[in-house]
C-alpha cells in the first residue's frame, strides 16, 4: 500500500488499487472524496476558500485552492482516468467553525454552502458527509474499495 | 508544593531561550549593526552558521555561486530574514518536545506556532498595522510555549478537560483554566518573562486568548496574535488535540471594517506566504 498525500489547496486522482490517497488538517477547508467503484477510480481534492473571484491569477495556478475551480477539476481528472459521472460516489468531510457566535470565521460554512449549490445545479448526490463542529479531520480514501475513513479530534477513526 | 508552584518550578528549569540568538537580536536591532559584530555572535555556534549557510544556499535563492562565508551569507540575507531565520531556529527546538499530555505530534505545535507567526505578519502587512514587525513575529512565533511546559503536568487532568470541551460550551483555553485554574496562556507570558524578553511580546503571549483584558499599551499586538491565532486554527494548521475549540476575538476585524471578502484574501495571502515559509524552514505542510 502507499500513501498518496494531497497537501492544502491540492488534489490527487489515481487508478492505483494499491493507494490510499490522504488529506490532513481539515479545519474551515474541505475534503470531498469522489470514487467510481466500476472504473476503480478516486480522487479527492482539499479546497480552503469557496470562491475564486478575489483573485483569478492564483486561481489560475492552483485552481485547487478554490471550491468552484477545484470541485469541476476534480471531476474532469477522474473522467480522464474512465470515471463515470453517474456512477460516482460523493463523501464531503471538514468545513468546521472556531467558537464564534457572530460567525465571523464561517469560511467553513461558506466552503460547504457552495459545494451544495455547485452539485445541485449538476444534480450530483452526496452519498456520505461528515461536516461542522469544531472538530477537524484527516480524510483517508482507499482506492481498491472506495473506502473513506475519517480520523476526527477527539473522536478517533471512523468510517463515512 | 501547589500544582502552579511545580509549574513555576518547571517554568525556571526551561532551558534558557538561546544566547546567541538573544545577542544577535540585540545587534540587529541597532539601525546601523556591524556585520563584522553578528558575525562575531553568530559563528560561536555552529548549527546556526551551518543553518544560515544552508538556506542561504537553498533552491529557494536560486543563487549562482555557492556561498561559503558565514559573511556573505548575512550580508546577503539581511536583518529581517536573518532574525526571523534566528527565531525560527530557536523556537523549533523549544516546541518540538514530546507532548504527551496535550497528545499531539510535537512537530504539530511547532507548525502551529509557525502559522500563526506567519498569518500574524501577513495582517499587519496587508492591514498596514503600525507595530514593529519582529515584535509580531516574535510574539505569534511564541504564544503556545507554555503548552510545552503545561503539557507534562496535564497527563491526569486531562481527560477532564477534554470533557469540557466536548460539551460544546468551553473553549479549550477556558476548559484550562477551569480545571487547573490557570491556562497555557498564563503559563507562557511567565516563560517569556524569565527570558527577558520585552513587556510587549510577554503581554500578547499571556492574552492571546484574550486580547481584550491586556493592558492597554499592548493590545494591538494581543489582538494581532490572537487573530492570526484564531485563522491558523480555523484553516487547520497543528490544531491537535484542541481542534477547532477556540474561541473567535473579532475586535480586530470590527476596527477595522472587514467582511468575508476581506477575511478570505487574508487567507489565501497566509496560505501562499506559508507554502514559502514551510519550504524555507523545511517543514512539511500536514
Amino acid at each position: 500500500m502507499s500513501l498518496v498525500t494531497i497537501g492544502i489547496a491540492d488534489l490527487k486522482v489515481s487508478n492505483n488499487p494499491e493507494d490510499t490517497l490522504v488529506t490532513y488538517s481539515l479545519g474551515s477547508c474541505i475534503g470531498l472524496a469522489v470514487y467510481d467503484p466500476v472504473a476503480r477510480v478516486g480522487g479527492l481534492l482539499h479546497y480552503m476558500l469557496p470562491d475564486s473571484s478575489i483573485n483569478q491569477e492564483k486561481a489560475a495556478k492552483n485552481p485547487a485552492m478554490f471550491a468552484n475551480k477545484g470541485i469541476p477539476l476534480l471531476f474532469k481528472q477522474c473522467y480522464k482516468l474512465g470515471a463515470d459521472k453517474k456512477r460516482m460516489i460523493i463523501k464531503v468531510a471538514g468545513g468546521s467553525q472556531i467558537m464564534d457566535d457572530a460567525g465571523t470565521f464561517n469560511i467553513g460554512k461558506r466552503n460547504y454552502a457552495i459545494l451544495r449549490k455547485m452539485f445541485w445545479k449538476n444534480n450530483v448526490m452526496i452519498d456520505g458527509e461528515d461536516i461542522g463542529g469544531n472538530c477537524n479531520r484527516t480524510m483517508y480514501m482507499q482506492i481498491e474499495d472506495g473506502k473513506i475513513n475519517l480520523k476526527i479530534s477527539k473522536k478517533g477513526m471512523v468510517e463515512l | 508544593m501547589s500544582l502552579m508552584e511545580e509549574i513555576i518550578a518547571a517554568v525556571d528549569e526551561m532551558p534558557p531561550f538561546p544566547q546567541v540568538v538573544q545577542r544577535a537580536m540585540q545587534a540587529l536591532a541597532e539601525p546601523e549593526y556591524e556585520v563584522s559584530g553578528l558575525v562575531d555572535i553568530l559563528k560561536v555556534d555552529q548549527a546556526v552558521t551551518a543553518n544560515i549557510l544552508k538556506l542561504c544556499n537553498s533552491a529557494y535563492f536560486g543563487l549562482p555561486r555557492k556561498v561559503s562565508s558565514l559573511k556573505e551569507a548575512v550580508v546577503y540575507l539581511g536583518a529581517n530574514q536573518l532574525r526571523q531565520l534566528l527565531l525560527s531556529g530557536a523556537a523549533s527546538k523549544i516546541y518540538e518536545k514530546p507532548n504527551e499530555g496535550y497528545a499531539v505530534f510535537a512537530d504539530e505545535l511547532w507548525r502551529h506556532a509557525l502559522a500563526t507567526a506567519v498569518m500574524a505578519q501577513v495582517l499587519r502587512r496587508h492591514l498596514r498595522l503600525k507595530i514593529d514587525e519582529n515584535m509580531v513575529f516574535t510574539a505569534a512565533l511564541l504564544h503556545d510555549v507554555g503548552k510545552v511546559v503545561l503539557s507534562t503536568f496535564v497527563v491526569d487532568k486531562y481527560l477532564a478537560i477534554e470533557s469540557m470541551v466536548e460539551s460544546g460550551e468551553y473553549s479549550f483555553q477556558e476548559a484550562e483554566k477551569e480545571v487547573l485554574g490557570f491556562d497555557h496562556a498564563e503559563i507562557g507570558g511567565k516563560i517569556a518573562e524569565s527570558w527577558d524578553f520585552p513587556p510587549a511580546i510577554i503581554a500578547a503571549i499571556a492574552f492571546h486568548h484574550e486580547p481584550s483584558s491586556s493592558p492597554k499599551e499592548f493590545r494591538l499586538l494581543a489582538e494581532i496574535v490572537a487573530l492570526a491565532n484564531n485563522l491558523a486554527v480555523m484553516v487547520g494548521y497543528g490544531t491537535g488535540v484542541d481542534g477547532l475549540a477556540c474561541r473567535g476575538h473579532d475586535l480586530l476585524l470590527q476596527k477595522l471594517k472587514l467582511g468575508e471578502k476581506d477575511l478570505e484574501k487574508l487567507v489565501l495571502l497566509f496560505q501562499i506566504e506559508m507554502e514559502k515559509t514551510c519550504d524555507i524552514a523545511g517543514v512539511s505542510e500536514h
